[in-house]
């Protein structure tokens, strides 16, 4: 798998804060790549850095093995931050300037674009005049301009009803389908679940871990049970050492293994050994968000 | 050289699209179409009652500095008078570019694709396009004054025509200190207030407050180096001291040069600033 974008060791200063500390990773091409941090992490930052418009103190980075260029950008299609556009032009005038700059697409696919976000009755409306949804619906329509294979976007549900976020989700999902790379910066953890196959997480201006998500998730093997008898079941299970905890509400039960080490084969036969028919035996991947927070408390 | 060309193409065509639909931008250019005739009707009117008057003094006067609305004084009457009104497009240049800034789409020209230095020409480029249908406005009110006033013995229609490549660049050169002080500014209301400022009370009150002392070291002042490149007409110049007013025209060749070494100063100025600074 090749390389969309590789950052190496990329520092960015604000007089005295640091807003990045030696960020180094890879994109690989065709993954749905999320940046994830809580607010203040320096994810709009490093977008900023690698789409030109902040200057890194150091490190540096390379767009398909290159490094960043005007040309390079044109091939991009990109929502950094706020939806930035001519207030007093209509959404199809806007796009046309995108198109000019970008040279991606047709007067064609600007109308192709419009009814992807549902903006295309609203086409000849000012800017000025859309609700924030629509202003970011029209934002993700110009990077979608000539359906560029490499898309940047940073917070893509912003301001979106949760009918608008189902729509991106949906439309990244197609997208990735089709074999193109989305680098996504996030805070919502759930929709990053949904649709990334690989993570950064950053806090305060570090690189706190990166991969495919699953291994992101996966630091540890966390093993659901359940059994007719719950109280036997805890109980056969201490007698392993395990530490048990008991999920009340579903009347299941986890315990924890060292990553790579719960061996389902031997945890069904040993419970069966001692009396137990197990109804319920699965290896769960965490939940991103629990594993965001202890990454990012720690 | 033919990519260069089509990027340029490219470059104009996409500030096209940005200024066609921007209604300041017409207004501006109403209302400088509106003051140009204005201003020089008014000053049209000073002269013919000057020297309408039935008295000997005022044949006199007449004879001495002629029609200065007649071909081929126009071009430097009309050019001189419309000067003044500079300030009223470098409204328009100061929201072009502070615009860019409030619409944050500074920042997505490039994420778009444009370099930096393609961002600063696309402005550059807009303070060209202001000048130019600013000198035409000025180009079409000289004729129009010029052919009103025809005097059959007057055949030399083009003789100072030239007035209109030093009126170009005299707007070319102020609008570029516009376009500085809106780049370095960001904020449209403060820098058309320092712009304003500056060319209505400042300098002035500098260059006169220099000359009052006897000094004319006034005129490397910013803007009075390319006011220079216009001087008072003639009409009103022989009428004070014809010394001071060939003065005036010897000036004028040093100052085209030294107005395009402080015009080619600005953008430098803002070149190197965008290419290094983060776009905010």
């Amino acid at each position: 798998m090749d390389t969309i974008l590789s950052i190496n060791n990329i520092t960015k200063s604000y007089g005295a804060v640091k807003a990045l500390k030696g960020v180094s990773f890879d994109v690989p091409e065709g993954s749905v790549f999320g940046i994830l941090g809580p607010n203040g992490s320096g994810k709009t930052t490093l977008l900023g850095i690698v789409m030109d418009v902040l200057k890194a103190n150091s490190g540096n980075f390379l767009w398909f093995g290159q490094p960043g260029s005007p040309q390079i950008r044109r091939k991009i299609g990109s929502l950094l931050e706020t939806p930035n556009f001519y207030s007093y032009l209509s959404a199809i005038d806007n796009l046309k300037i995108t198109q000019a700059i970008s040279g991606r697409g047709t007067s064609n696919d600007i109308d192709v674009v419009l009814k992807k976000v549902n903006l295309y009755d609203r086409r000849k409306s000012t800017f000025k005049s859309f609700s924030l949804g629509m202003k970011q619906r029209l934002a993700i329509g110009a990077a979608l301009l000539g359906d560029p294979g490499v898309l940047v976007l940073d917070e893509p549900t912003n301001g979106l009803d949760p009918e608008g976020i189902a729509e991106i989700r949906r439309l990244i999902v197609e997208l990735k389908d089709k074999g193109h790379t989305i680098i996504m910066a996030s805070h919502l953890l759930d929709e990053v679940e949904k649709v990334c196959t690989h993570a950064a997480i950053l806090k305060t201006g570090n690189l706190l871990t990166t991969g495919h998500v699953d291994e992101i998730m996966m630091d540890e093997d966390v093993v659901e049970l359940s059994a007719a008898d719950t109280n036997a079941l805890i109980n056969i299970l201490k007698q392993m050492g395990k530490e048990v905890v008991l999920d009340d509400k579903n009347n299941t039960i986890q315990i924890i293994f060292p990553k790579g080490t719960a061996k389902m084969d031997e945890i069904n036969r040993y419970c069966f050994d001692k009396g137990i028919v197990l109804t319920q035996l699965v290896l769960r991947k965490k939940r991103l968000e629990a594993r965001f927070f202890e990454l990012t408390n720690n | 050289m033919k990519q260069k060309k089509r990027t340029m193409t490219s470059l104009i065509r996409t500030e096209w699209l940005k200024m066609r639909k921007y209604s300041a931008f017409w207004w501006i250019i109403g209302i400088t179409a509106l003051s140009y005739p204005g201003i020089n009707y008014i000053f049209y009117m000073v002269y013919d009652n000057l020297t309408n008057q039935p008295t000997q003094a005022s044949k006199l006067a007449k004879m001495a500095v002629g029609n200065p609305f007649t071909f081929p004084d126009v071009w430097h009457t009309v050019a001189y008078f419309s000067s003044w009104f500079v300030f009223i497009p470098a409204v328009v240049v100061i929201m072009f570019i502070s615009n860019e800034y409030t619409f944050k789409t500074h920042r997505q020209n490039i994420i778009d694709g444009w370099s930096r230095r393609q961002f600063i020409t696309s402005k550059l480029i807009d303070v060209l396009i202001i000048s130019l249908l600013i000198t035409l406005i000025y180009t079409a009110v000289s004729l129009v004054a010029g052919i009103a006033n025809h005097e059959r013995l007057i055949r030399d229609t083009w003789g100072k025509s030239y007035y209109i490549g030093l009126f170009a660049l005299q707007t070319f050169a102020q609008l570029s200190i516009a376009f500085l002080i809106g780049f370095l500014v960001r904020k449209a209301f403060l820098a058309l207030g320092i712009f304003l400022f500056y060319y209505m009370i400042f300098e002035p009150i500098i260059v006169g407050l220099l000359k009052v002392y006897g000094k004319d070291s006034g005129k490397y002042m910013p803007l009075e180096i390319s006011d220079r490149i216009i001087p008072v007409p003639a009409f009103l110049g022989k009428l004070n001291t014809p010394e001071k007013y060939q003065e005036a025209l010897n000036d004028i060749q040093p100052h085209v040069l030294i107005t395009i070494i402080l015009t080619a100063i600005i953008w430098f100025i803002c070149y190197w600033v965008n290419s290094r600074k983060d776009l905010k």
